[in-house]
């Protein structure tokens, strides 16, 4: 959208948003803006507030103050004209056990207005969609949680609303089902606005093109994923070198971006290993091989690690609290890698061991 | 009205297909059943008015039950079972308006509750058949008698929806409906007495007097009267629980 360098008509509109219950703020002066056709996805913790904002958004729950607006409307003044723009997906899928699943679509698709015919296609679409024909028949009560979800996935698209909120529509599903939802979430971000709430982040990264994270009740971070990542997060650089200890802490403490009260040292058998972290954004690599080279330092490993969606997660949400726990996090895996191989090394070694020698 | 008319089609449908209906109607007509044949046989015993037959019918144990004990079940899931499992916030968050929710969740029931009344209407028909009583059953006092059952079961029906919207617990809902059912046909003379000096007092007199089920049944509908004063507070006591279960419902909206 953006990138595209014209304005698209905001769908949803969050401003200063609090909500109170009794003396617990489960939202605490949250704003946001979600543009037409984005796919958001509403991270936090459990508890962090993303229901309860889900709620006032749906109309479902009062806001104790700021503004809440769905396609243009106050979501308090005009819930009505909000509800009839939005199709949402309950973190609890509750349905009525008694009734058949196409019956209870077909009740639902009636109550948001679709009409005579258009029903009976209405409902045979969100049922394609979301893979639910072989249930159509069964009870509601009979059919397993996956399905079940489905169903609510179901009646969120029955009347093809431009927006979809759905709450946590992956929970308590397997692999496939999961996958299946991704996939129905990805087709819908052609023609809907779609906010996704999930504590499952590589879910998010897959299917989002925009990240909100909230914690504590309030707002974090708002930004592309991979963007958010690499801006905020300090990435963890490792190096490990033939040379003494304190001449390897000496080159890398010269390089831009390098935080130096992070530096962590071991030396074992002329062997110099050393982490530490790096600025958001920083890539020292290149730099810090040219000197090891200069200095004709035989190296074994020197890799940054970029932080994941989940460390960035962890660091804005729980790291906050830990931050001590947050400097052993271990990251998945490195985007940039320099790793010698082993032979190599060797010959390397031999070669700087004799240049360390005349040194010594 | 159009969210109504589909919730009162989906609340039907969950009357229809709930084993809990079919167990009420089975029970009532097989008391009712074997109360009226009773009456049968005491009528041709003692050689009694055929016609007043009808009358005889309407002062039964199952007539009793009905009123006491079934509105309290007929409503208690309304939104006490909507509360417990959370469907009450998908429907909430559909496009329709609190009002139409209520409407139509009071229509169903008190449609269900006419369904269930309804087919006792042939039990006095019975009666007419020429080599049976071959009675002339008048018309006017069954309507009447009828339509007072309706006013009552609707009032008590509407009391139902307001117990089950103020909480998750359906059986809570039911006693407190059932509760109320039992104030309103035996009440009047526990209030009598609480009030002490004040029962003389004309507005008092008045009030219970309108409130007084047993009375207004016996005196007035049942022998084809219809008073204007007791449909009005039939109908008014519908309209202000409804507007106190929309009230309970629209309150979790308001800030």
């Amino acid at each position: 959208m953006g990138s595209l360098g014209y304005r698209v008509p905001t769908m949803i509109r969050v401003v200063d948003l609090t909500k109170r219950f009794g003396p617990t703020v489960a939202v605490d002066k949250v704003s946001f803006e979600i543009g037409r056709g984005e796919v958001v996805g509403f991270l936090g913790p459990n508890g962090a507030g993303k229901t309860t904002t889900i709620r006032v958004l749906t109309g479902y729950h009062p806001a104790t103050s700021g503004l809440a607006e769905v396609a243009g409307f106050d979501v308090h003044k005009h819930s009505l004209d909000v509800r009839k723009h939005i199709g949402y997906l309950p973190q609890e899928v509750p349905i009525y056990p008694d009734l058949r699943v196409v019956e209870y679509l077909r009740y639902r698709a009636e109550l948001k207005g679709v009409r005579g015919k258009e029903r009976k296609f209405a409902v045979s679409r969100a049922m394609a969609k979301s893979g639910i024909e072989e249930v159509a028949r069964k009870l509601v009560g009979q059919i397993s949680h996956g399905y079940r979800q489905r169903v609510g996935l179901a009646d969120a698209l029955v009347a093809n609303p431009p927006i979809l909120i759905l709450d946590e529509p992956t929970s308590g599903l397997d692999p496939n089902q999961r996958r299946r939802i991704k996939q129905v979430v990805r087709d819908l971000a052609q023609e809907h606005t779609v906010l996704f709430s999930s504590h499952i982040l590589g879910e998010v990264q897959d299917v989002c093109s925009r990240v909100i994270v909230i914690h504590r009740g309030t707002l974090r971070a708002d930004g592309a994923p991979d963007q958010l990542v690499q801006q905020s997060t300090r990435a963890s650089l490792s190096v490990r070198a033939r040379c003494a200890s304190v001449v390897l802490r000496e080159i890398v403490l010269m390089l831009p971006g390098v935080v130096g009260d992070t530096i962590s040292l071991t030396d074992r058998d002329g062997v110099s290993s050393l982490s530490c972290h790096v600025e958001p954004g920083a890539d020292p690599t290149t730099q810090l091989g040219a000197r090891l080279q200069d200095a004709a330092i035989a190296v074994q490993t020197l890799r940054l690690e970029l932080p994941t969606l989940e460390e960035y997660f962890y660091s804005i949400t729980d790291g906050l609290d830990h931050q001590a726990e947050q400097a052993v996090a271990v990251g998945v895996e490195a985007e940039t890698e320099i790793e010698t191989e082993p032979a190599a090394s060797d010959v390397i070694d031999d070669q700087n061991g004799d240049a360390n020698g005349g040194q010594q | 009205m159009r969210g109504a008319i589909t919730t009162l089609k989906k609340e039907l449908l969950s009357y229809a297909v709930s084993p809990v209906s079919w167990i009420i109607a089975f029970l009532f007509y097989l008391i009712r059943g074997s109360e009226v044949s009773n009456i049968v046989y005491g009528f041709a015993m003692f050689r009694a008015d055929v016609n007043q037959f009808p009358a005889a019918t309407y002062g039964v144990n199952s007539t009793f039950n009905m009123v006491l004990l079934v509105p309290g079940i007929v409503t208690m899931r309304c939104f006490a079972e909507e509360r417990r499992t959370g469907s009450i916030e998908t429907l909430m968050t559909a496009p329709l308006r609190d009002s139409e929710v209520v409407i139509g969740k009071w229509l169903a029931a008190t449609v269900f509750f006419a369904l269930l009344w309804l087919p006792s209407v042939f039990l006095l028909h019975l009666m007419e058949y020429p080599d049976y009583f071959n009675a002339d059953i008048s018309f006017g006092p069954v309507f009447s008698a009828y339509l007072g059952m309706f006013l009552l079961s609707g009032f008590l029906l509407a009391f139902g929806c307001f117990a089950s919207s103020l909480t998750d617990n359906v059986l809570l809902a039911a006693i407190v409906t059932i509760l109320f059912s039992g104030a309103m046909v035996n009440g009047r003379g526990i209030l009598l007495q609480a009030l002490g000096e004040w029962r003389d007092n004309y507005y008092a007199r008045e009030l219970l007097a309108k409130m007084d089920v047993q009375g207004n049944f016996s005196n007035w509908f049942a022998r084809g009267l219809i008073d204007t004063s007791q449909v009005a507070f039939y109908l008014g006591g519908i309209g202000f629980f409804l507007f106190l279960t929309w009230t309970s419902l629209t309150s979790r909206r308001l800030a």
